[in-house]
């Protein structure tokens, strides 16, 4: 099979359009974030469909998507987040193989349901590998977010001989619907008083407009007075109590280490779902 | 020192020592996260330090019983077998003027002159605690008590890469263009970080970071030779 490098030309970069797979690990100790996937489920996803590397670099999407051209033939998956699109004129489907030809134009105009929409690519995408991965990252990659103009290389395959996956087993979007976020406490959480215990685990809370790839701060206050800490290691799903009373949630592009009290720590899977929360839906927690 | 730990979930354990920032700390944190690289490389993923704590994320998962077993394990360790050397660095700073624009309001907000804040700001050795904040952001210990300053009540939404700043009791250099809250004093014209280097820093935790007082000309050669790359690295 004979693979060609050809390029996707952005016409419109859309809001925060970026390369993204699964992380970039073992630098945090040099205060290097892991970055990545928001939602690294639909990465696996829109990996698997497409029979990609788990690893393979997607497209990473939210608010406004962006509009692009192909140079050359290839597929394409959508998953995470629902899109309206449209290729060539005509809307696509969501978590299906889409073939792609020369010169087709596809728009993402808007994300309907959901935070952040994520377009496989057969092969993934070719964005320069830095430290062992992909993920855009600013001070790290020469990139952070697409631009009007810019350009992203892909594979390209004239021949394909294997069968497409079974795409029978629709992919559905409504898993990311769970309002309930598995919980573990942090190393703080025990420094909090009972009555606080029961007032976090039995509120339910409301995502803020202040969400981005580093963290998610929720609205409601938790009234306390516990002291700041000592600078300590964090994580993507640290939540952390500020001394304001917000929560904040950690996600892809978190600092290694901060200094606020370490409260809870979200469960893998629904840190996935939680990214895809968006401002005003609200959330509880639930503790494992 | 006592040593406990916090169990978040089966691959994700933190062991912490009383909450302070000291040497004697330090020194410890770094014999117990060289005994379990050393111990069980292959059941740890990743090891994050913090002031007083080693965050663990492991391979394999581990209950609460086998944490306790840990903890003996490492109260009985005989601290000799990991003993670490600290290099010391020398890291040249042009303080003040355009390239530290608080000097001359710290002066006044300390009550010391801008010399005299260079004085005590150089002559001093700072210990490295632990990367983190940005990619290649030192903590450092040791800024004398006579520096010490609350952050800017508003933080600047960017402070220059290589920036020199003031923070509580804590100095920095920012590697990297990025928001901060700290009273910048100067700015050191080398390359803290870079990624295309393996390890993408120089200084190792544990190591002594000395600040040297350096003119105009001498600032605008090293930026020279750090931006071709050709600035090398030295310690004592």
């Amino acid at each position: 099979m004979i693979k060609l490098p050809a390029y996707i030309h952005f016409l419109q970069p859309g809001l925060m359009s970026s390369i993204q797979d699964l992380g970039r690990f073992g630098l945090a100790q040099f205060g290097v974030p892991y970055s990545g996937a928001m939602d690294r489920y639909a990465v696996a996803q829109v990996n698997f469909i497409l029979r990609n590397p788990k690893d393979a670099a997607v497209l990473e999407m939210t608010g406004i998507g962006p509009e692009m051209v192909f140079e050359s033939e290839t597929r394409i998956v959508f998953a995470g987040a629902e899109v309206e699109a449209l290729l060539n004129g005509k809307g696509i489907k969501y978590g299906q193989v889409i073939e792609i030809q020369p010169d087709d134009h596809l728009v993402v105009k808007k994300i309907k349901k959901g935070q952040w929409a994520y377009m496989g690519i057969q092969g993934g995408f070719e964005s320069e590998t830095i430290a062992g991965s992909k993920s855009w990252y600013g001070s790290i990659t020469p990139r952070t977010k697409i631009t009007k103009g810019d350009s992203v290389c892909y594979l390209s395959e004239e021949n394909r001989f294997y069968p497409p996956v079974e795409t029978k087993a629709k992919i559905r979007s409504d898993w990311f619907r769970n309002s309930k976020i598995q919980v573990y406490p942090g190393p703080e959480w025990e420094l909090l008083p009972k009555l606080l215990h029961n007032r976090i685990l039995n509120k339910s809370f409301t995502i803020s407009d202040m969400i981005n790839r580093m963290a998610y701060q929720l609205e409601e206050v938790i009234a306390h007075d516990m002291e700041p800490i000592l600078t300590s290691p964090v994580y993507p799903g640290t939540i952390q109590l500020t001394p304001s009373g917000k929560l904040i949630v950690l996600m892809r592009d978190a600092q290694v280490t901060g200094g606020y009290p370490r409260i809870l720590q979200v469960e893998n899977a629904s840190l996935n779902v939680l990214t895809q929360k968006r401002t005003g839906e609200k959330i509880t927690f639930n503790i494992s | 020192m006592e040593i406990k730990f916090e169990y978040t979930h089966s691959k994700l354990i933190e062991l912490s020592w009383p909450k302070s920032i000291s040497p004697e700390t330090l020194k410890q944190l770094i014999q117990v996260k060289k005994f379990l690289e050393h111990e069980y490389a292959e059941g740890i993923k990743e090891i994050r330090m913090g002031f007083h704590t080693l965050s663990l994320r492991l391979q394999l998962d581990i209950q609460k019983a086998d944490c306790l077993e840990l903890l003996d394990e490492i109260n009985t360790l005989d601290f000799s077998d990991f003993e670490f050397q600290s290099d010391t660095w020398s890291i040249p700073v042009y303080y003040g003027a355009e390239f530290g624009k608080d000097l001359f309001k710290l002066s006044e907000l300390l009550q010391l002159s801008e010399k005299e804040i260079i004085t005590l700001h150089a002559s001093k050795e700072y210990q490295l605690y632990f990367y983190g904040f940005l990619p290649g952001f030192m903590y450092l210990g040791g800024l004398d008590p006579k520096l010490h300053i609350p952050r800017k009540s508003n933080p600047e939404r960017t402070v220059k890469p290589g920036s020199v700043a003031i923070g509580g009791s804590q100095t920095g250099i920012y590697p990297i263009e990025s928001p901060g809250g700290w009273h910048v004093i100067g700015n050191c014209p080398i390359s803290l970080f870079d990624i295309h280097q393996t390890p993408p820093v120089q200084p190792k935790i544990g190591d002594l970071i000395r600040f040297r007082s350096i003119d105009l000309q001498e600032y605008n050669d090293l930026k020279h030779l750090s931006k071709l790359g050709n600035y090398t690295w030295k310690h004592d």
